[in-house]
């Protein structure tokens, strides 16, 4: 018995290293796409606060804590309260189930590539209720679009994985990472190009970012469900939305680009190659933010369901074929 | 009094509470969230049974789809508070008989489950520990169950047809 309880310290321990050492980035990817749209437009962003503006995070931060929490008139109270910690809890348990090294992963279970994706689609209940509870029509109108959106895209991404798992043989991402090395090719993103591509998009789309941001597009609902939220609560959205890009990369790395393994070992840093790969994944999402117009409801629809489904589908069933001749 | 009964004893109550909960609510949007309540309990029922695959298809399917779809719905016509009150229970008689029955079968089955030994295992065909759960209900999925699996799939086959055939007519009556 006593072994156990000096194991689950130990494990509450790392996991609330973990926790903030997540949090920390979450915080500072706000920062990374300010300035990084900013040299895109040919702005300076951020740089009053600190040393390059490296503080603003941090400032950011302090002024949604302490600024008023204004509950509307006529909200649905429970409702209203819960919704943002719904989106957060559901976007950011996904970082324990994600190897960052062979020896560092907070709970290695056997599907952990499914818990993920339950967790993503839990992660739509936070965006409906808030949108449903806040008494707006804004709010209401973007809880309406997020929902259909996740649900759609979600179909996509998980038959992206699906291929994935069928090459690998396994839902554990630890022995999917394994899987990877053991292959000819040491990452999926070879074979499986057609599964990364359907991936990123539907992620993309199913974190609300632009171009499929439409839930939140500001030009039609000024800023979609958390239109009626105000300082820590707002802060808890915005929160789980930088959150679930950072998971959403972190699964890409996991499944398609390798996890933790690198051309050579970095001495000291064994999660070197793990963090840069989900740097360049987060920059791609910001990239694309700078770069791209904001979709069309149907064009999200149609692309959705009549291209990204129907793309994901043939390359599910030929890698099933591929893998039963070799 | 060991951690499993204690989880089982907690997962159990907050489930038969948030169902009966749910059936009284009056507020549509309440029940759903009841609804998922109880079902991510159930699924972490199924986890403390060691079926940590059931437990994320119950998260993905129940919780994930089919809950956000009733949520969907009660979004779209706009409930905000069920005011109507309904008066089904006019036969008071058909529904005392259907009680009894219910409660005798239940009653039947709480003495049987009272007989059986505590540990689920013994009751397993398979050995969870040799392989992961997705192996042994693809295995059973696949070999012992494959026609009746086969047929599921094409009945709902059928319901999508159905479905897209519903559509197809509403949009060739607004074309003429």
């Amino acid at each position: 018995m006593e072994g156990s309880i000096e194991k689950f310290i130990f494990t509450l321990i790392v996991a609330i290293i973990i926790l903030v050492i997540a949090l920390l980035h979450v915080a500072y990817l706000t920062y990374a796409e300010r300035k990084i749209i900013a040299r895109m437009q040919q702005r300076l962003g951020p740089n009053r606060v600190g040393p390059r503006g490296l503080l603003q995070p941090i400032a950011d931060m302090l002024k949604l804590l302490t600024k008023e929490d204004i509950t509307p008139y006529g909200v649905d109270k429970p409702i209203f309260y819960i919704a943002p910690f719904i989106s957060l809890v559901c976007a950011g348990t996904g970082v324990a189930l994600i190897p960052l090294w062979e020896n560092l992963i907070l709970s290695n279970i056997n599907v952990g590539l499914l818990f993920i994706l339950a967790l993503s689609s839990l992660a739509s209940y936070g965006v409906i209720l808030s949108g449903w509870g806040s008494n707006s029509r804004y709010a209401f109108l973007g809880g309406l679009r997020a929902s259909a959106q996740v649900i759609s895209y979600e179909i996509a991404m998980s038959l992206s994985l699906l291929s994935v798992v069928l090459m690998a043989g396994s839902l554990n991402l630890m022995d999917i990472v394994k899987a990877q090395i053991n292959s000819p090719y040491k990452i999926y993103l070879i074979p499986q190009i057609i599964a990364f591509y359907v991936f990123i998009i539907s992620a993309v789309a199913e974190c609300n970012r632009v171009p499929f941001d439409l839930p939140e597009a500001e030009t039609e609902l000024v800023a979609g469900y958390f239109v009626e939220y105000s300082a820590m609560r707002f802060a808890i959205f915005y929160l789980a939305e930088y959150f679930g890009m950072v998971i959403m990369s972190a699964l890409a790395v996991t499944c398609f680009l390798g996890g933790w393994v690198g051309p050579f070992e970095v001495p000291y840093v064994p999660f070197f190659w793990f963090l840069l790969k989900l740097y360049i994944l987060l920059f791609i999402y910001i990239w694309v933010r700078a770069t791209l117009p904001r979709y069309r409801y149907d064009q999200l629809m149609g692309l959705g369901w009549k291209v990204l489904i129907p793309v994901a589908l043939i390359n599910l069933f030929l890698t099933a074929f591929l893998k039963l001749i070799f | 009094m060991n951690w499993d009964l204690i989880i089982f004893y907690y997962l159990a109550i907050v489930m038969i509470f948030s169902s009966v909960f749910a059936i009284f609510s009056r507020h549509p949007i309440y029940t759903v969230l009841l609804v998922l309540i109880m079902i991510i309990h159930q699924a972490f029922l199924l986890l403390t049974l060691g079926a940590e695959f059931l437990t994320v298809v119950q998260l993905i399917v129940y919780a994930g789809a089919i809950l956000v779809l009733f949520l969907f719905v009660v979004y779209l016509i706009n409930l905000r508070k069920e005011t109507k009150r309904n008066i089904f229970i006019k036969k008071i008689s058909i529904v005392a008989l259907v009680f009894l029955l219910l409660s005798a079968i239940l009653i039947k089955n709480l003495f049987i489950f009272l007989s059986l030994s505590p540990s689920f295992k013994a009751y397993l065909p398979f050995n969870l520990e040799e392989k992961p759960n997705v192996w042994w209900i693809a295995n059973y999925l696949f070999r012992n169950y494959l026609l009746q699996f086969e047929i599921i799939g094409v009945i709902l086959l059928v319901a999508i047809f159905g479905a897209c055939f519903l559509i197809r007519k509403v949009k060739i009556v607004e074309e003429k």
